[in-house]
């Protein structure tokens, strides 16, 4: 095995261990992160948290904008995942009813 | 010498190996975070979600919902967390509406955690540590939470938190200086009490020198200082007009008194305000 075979192999075995370190051992912590990355229950509970606002003071503009932050391909779309979770997870009707209407006045204007 | 400059190479290129590597995982393509948990959001975001819980506690009135989406965000004290926040927002954009909302919350999650004393006029100093929060609870198990936050069922909203200051209007009970040396600074010390002398948080304060504009801010802000505890940091030398809007209540001639120590020397005191329902 030629000299140069044999450093390609060393150079390649060195990076598979700096990915397995990098990506496994040790891989970036992340402490500042955003609502975008919130797991599907917490991102489904802030939209509740949205809906149940709305339904108290009706600012669909308001409401859009919060969950803009969710940053999904609409906001119409995080309300849907929502409700898609919260009936796998069986969240009470009063909850369900509060998607509802949030998703219906938005998908009104949409 | 031929056999060491081989090993020096295969050595150089492991080393260079690892550090592409590396530079790869962490640098050019990191592991992407997904399904995260509310308490490693950013502090902005964190503020966002306690402006929406105290908000959705203000539509639903479900306070175990409440303190369970609190949790969380996994701050030591919620409800101080809430407190310092409205403070927050009130010294850095004058969001007052959102003040009062997030002083609401910490109030309740205050009262549920037991009553702050708040001593009767005129003992009190505001160095006194009584009514320190007893909410803290920042466990992190991320699946009881994530389900307890929904599973205090509540009812389709009705209508908003009751607020604490739709009781009969207040009267004064004392206006004067007070020399206490402890204190540090030149407050203006309020503290708002029920019939029963416990103290009232979320009770509007305007302060204003004349014609300058007027500054708000709510009691219960402090609340390791009482529920009913609120305080403005005075200017000496200044005549300040405290109002009781919501009960029309005006308390004028408010001045940075000059105190002397044991020794002579002299210091600017303080001035407390007590306020309180009737009977």
């Amino acid at each position: 095995m030629s000299r140069w075979t044999l450093f390609i192999l060393i150079l390649l075995l060195g990076l598979g261990l700096g990915l397995v370190y990098g990506w496994v051992i040790n891989p970036v912590s992340y402490q500042d992160t955003t609502l975008d990355s919130l797991r599907i229950d917490y991102k489904t509970d802030y939209t509740l948290m949205v809906a149940e606002i709305y339904h108290q003071e009706g600012d669909l503009d308001w409401a859009l904008n919060r969950l803009t932050l969710l940053e999904d391909k609409s906001p119409l779309i995080s309300v849907e995942n929502a409700l898609k979770f919260a009936s796998q997870a069986e969240y009470t009707l009063p909850d369900m009813f509060l998607l509802r209407d949030l998703h219906n006045a938005i998908k009104e204007i949409d | 010498m031929e056999q060491n400059r081989g090993n020096m190479y295969l050595l150089t290129g492991l080393i260079l190996g690892i550090a592409m590597g590396m530079i790869y995982a962490w640098v050019i393509s990191p592991v992407t975070e997904v399904d995260t948990h509310p308490n490693l959001l950013r502090d902005d975001y964190k503020d966002i979600y306690r402006s929406l819980v105290s908000r959705a506690y203000l539509a639903n009135n479900n306070l175990p919902r409440a303190e369970a989406r609190l949790e969380l965000i996994g701050d030591d004290d919620p409800a101080l967390a809430l407190a310092a926040q409205a403070q927050r927002f009130l010294a850095e954009n004058g969001d007052n509406e959102m003040a009062k909302v997030l002083a609401n919350l910490s109030a309740a999650l205050q009262t549920s955690a037991g009553p702050a004393a708040t001593p009767a006029p005129p003992t009190r100093t505001a160095n006194s540590e009584e009514g320190t929060s007893g909410t803290s609870s920042s466990e992190n198990n991320d699946q009881e939470t994530a389900s307890s936050t929904r599973e205090p069922t509540s009812e389709v909203p009705t209508s908003p938190t009751p607020s604490p200051t739709s009781s009969p209007p207040f009267i004064l009970q004392d206006s004067s200086p007070i020399c206490d040396p402890t204190l540090g600074e030149t407050l203006i010390q309020i503290t708002a009490t029920d019939g029963s002398g416990e103290g009232v948080p979320g009770i509007t304060m305007e302060i204003s020198l004349g014609v300058d504009p007027t500054e708000i801010f709510y009691t219960g802000l402090k609340p390791e200082l009482g529920l009913g505890y609120a305080d403005y940091l005075a200017e000496p030398g200044l005549t300040y007009q405290l109002e009781v809007p919501e009960s029309g209540l005006v308390i004028a001639d408010i001045e940075v008194p000059t105190c002397l120590t044991e020794s002579g020397d002299s210091y600017w005191g303080s001035w407390e305000v007590y306020i309180t329902h009737p009977n």
